[in-house]
Parts: structure tokens; sequence; C-alpha cells
């Protein structure tokens, strides 16, 4: 049996939640590697969370590489100060990346606290996550791909 | 292999226009984006220089649609041109499904074509990948000039086999969109579980 869905979608939102409750903290984002939002919570009204996300991944990325000019493998957080918002980043499991962003810098000793209490939960639900959706592939079809190709011939028709 | 999110069914290809600086990539995504209907495209994000040269990338969301219950997503990048940028072109090539090479055809930029090919095929088989499998189109930009170098030259000076070529103008948008769908194809065409 796979994971349920359901309680999977209740597992990242819960965490994250959780964590915004206990810091005060405006919004979480869970980015991949590759810049893309996996999950979100807090409000995320004032954010394009599309552009956030391939953004903190390329930043993420751009720290790694000088990480390892300075003999290191990687540096695990990040923390933007701004005047009146700030951004802590911390890797999860080497390919996700957790984005907190807060307002009352005098938090950020919570905030730390609390992104590195939740990483275990994070990779168990990602663990879980991994496991059940080997179950549950379903598209690569040629009827997918059909339908794909139609789409693609009519979006980028030459005018 | 695209990014596939089984909880919220979205499915996100990432396509990365590559090659040698002033070649034309930044203009080659900007007429898709503006050519794209609004409620297709997302915001472009340009991080470009005071001289408007890419220093880290460009990028844009592009919604397909939603197929069979999956909202498909083509996200789409392009890298720095210039040789001195390569951590940061490595860094953005990484987990791309597909390639356009933004060749010059000015016959003054045959090396920096070469020289920005060989990086690519350097960096993609880094990453475990065989580039002569992989989506990849090569398209001969700026064929508006009075000089340009003929079709087949890269071709046979990288040795290069099959791979679809396709010319173009990109400040007019010609062949702009003949190229995005082409490459676009082969990455649906390749896409397997």
């Amino acid at each position: 049996m796979g994971y349920p869905m359901e309680q999977r979608d209740c597992d990242f939102s819960r965490i994250l939640q959780q964590m915004i409750d206990k810091t005060n903290a405006l919004t979480a984002l869970l980015v991949t590697k590759e810049g893309i939002s996996v999950a979100e919570a807090g409000d995320t009204s004032y954010l394009n969370t599309t552009a956030m996300s391939a953004l903190v991944a390329g930043m993420f990325s751009a720290t790694r590489e000088v990480a390892r000019m300075v003999g290191e493998t990687q540096f695990s957080i990040l923390l933007q100060q701004g005047e009146n918002r700030h951004i802590h980043i911390g890797l999860i499991a080497d390919s996700k990346m957790l984005v907190i962003i807060f307002e009352d810098f005098s938090r950020i000793g919570l905030v730390r606290y609390e992104a590195r209490r939740i990483c275990p939960q994070l990779e168990e639900a990602f663990r879980r996550e991994a496991s059940s959706d080997s179950r549950e592939a379903k598209i690569g079809t040629p009827l997918f791909k059909e339908y794909a190709l139609n789409l693609i011939d009519r979006i980028f028709e030459t005018k | 292999m695209p990014h596939i999110n089984y909880r919220d069914k979205q499915l996100s290809f990432k396509i990365v226009y590559y090659g040698p600086g002033l070649s034309g990539k930044t203009t080659n995504l900007m007429y898709i984006h503006q050519a794209l209907e609004k409620d297709r495209r997302g915001d472009i994000v340009v991080l470009d220089t005071a001289e408007e040269r890419t220093l880290f990338f460009d990028f844009f969301p592009l919604e397909l649609g939603r197929i069979e219950g999956y909202s498909v997503h083509f996200n789409m990048y392009t890298v720095p041109g210039q040789v001195y940028y390569e951590a940061s072109r490595r860094l953005i090539l990484e987990g791309a499904d597909g390639v356009v090479f933004v060749a010059d055809s000015h016959e003054g930029r045959m090396a920096d074509n070469v020289e920005s090919f060989c990086m690519l095929q350097t960096n993609l088989t880094s990453f475990g990948l065989d580039w002569q499998r992989f989506p990849l189109v090569l398209q001969y930009n700026k064929r508006d000039l009075v000089e340009v170098l003929p079709l087949g030259t890269l071709e046979r000076e990288l040795g290069l086999n099959g791979i679809p070529v396709l010319e173009a103008v990109a400040t007019a948008g010609t062949g702009v969109m003949e190229t995005i769908r082409t490459v676009s194809r082969h990455v649906i065409q390749k896409f397997q579980l």
C-alpha cells in the first residue's frame, strides 16, 4: 500500500505551519535544487513563489561553488538580512531547501533552531513520499505524449 | 529527468538556452515570452549587467496545460555566455531536460561557438548524460548578417550527426518559435518514467 495522499499533503503543510506558528515567520517554502517549489505555508500572497524558487536554487548552487573554493563541501545555511524582511535558507537531505521569510530579526535564533528541529521530520516525509511515488507512476504513456505534442504545436505555432 | 510532484500533480521540464556570449540566447527567450498568451507564462526574471550581458540567468515558467490530470510546466533558462561564467553555466545546466545551442552565425565567431559547444558537451557528460542521445537543438542565429557561417559548418567541425538544425534571426522573431517547438517536442518524445 502506498502512503495515503491526504496524509502526505498534511505532513508537509503541518510541519511548515507548526514552524511558522512557533517562530511567527511570514512564509515558508520547500524548494528543490532544480528550483521548483514543492510545498508552501504562511502568507504567499506578496510573493512570486515560482521565480523565488528558481532564484533561491541558483543562489544556493552558487554558494556551493563558493564553499568548494574555500575547501568546504557545502554551506548548509544561507542568511539574508534586509531592512524589514530576512530570509533563512537551510539545506535538507542535500537536495531540498527550506526557505523561511521572517520580519523580526531578533527571532533569528528561534528561526534557526526551529529550521534545524524540523529537518528530520521533513527528511522522513520526503522519504515516505519517494517510496510511495514509485507506485503511482502512471504518466509518460503514449497518450500523454500525444496530448503534450499537440499542445506544443499549438502553443509554439509560428505567428 | 523532469521534476514530478505527485502530490500536486505537477510535471516540470527544464529547457536551457546555451551558447557563446552575445549569440542571442536572451533575445530568444524574450521573444518567446512576449509571443505567448499571458495566462500561460509567468514573469520573466532577467539578471544582467549594465552591458546587457546575462550575469547569472534569465528565467520564465510556462504552463503547457493539464494532461491526464497533470499540470505540465516548462521552465525556460538561459546561461551566461562569457567564458568566465563557466561555474554559473554548469549550475544552471544541471537537471536540464533539453538544450538549445544558440550559435552566432558571424564568421568571426566560429572559434567561440566551438569552444562553447565543447563546454556544453563536457558539462553534460559530467552529469552522466550521453549528449548524443540528449534532446539538443542547434540554432544558427543572426542569419541576417552579411557574411554568415554556411549551414553545416559547425556540424562538420563538431562531428554532429542527426542533430536538428534551425536558422534564426531572433531580433525579428524569425525561427524562434520553430526552435522552441523542436526542442520541446524532442524533450517530450524522450520522456519516460
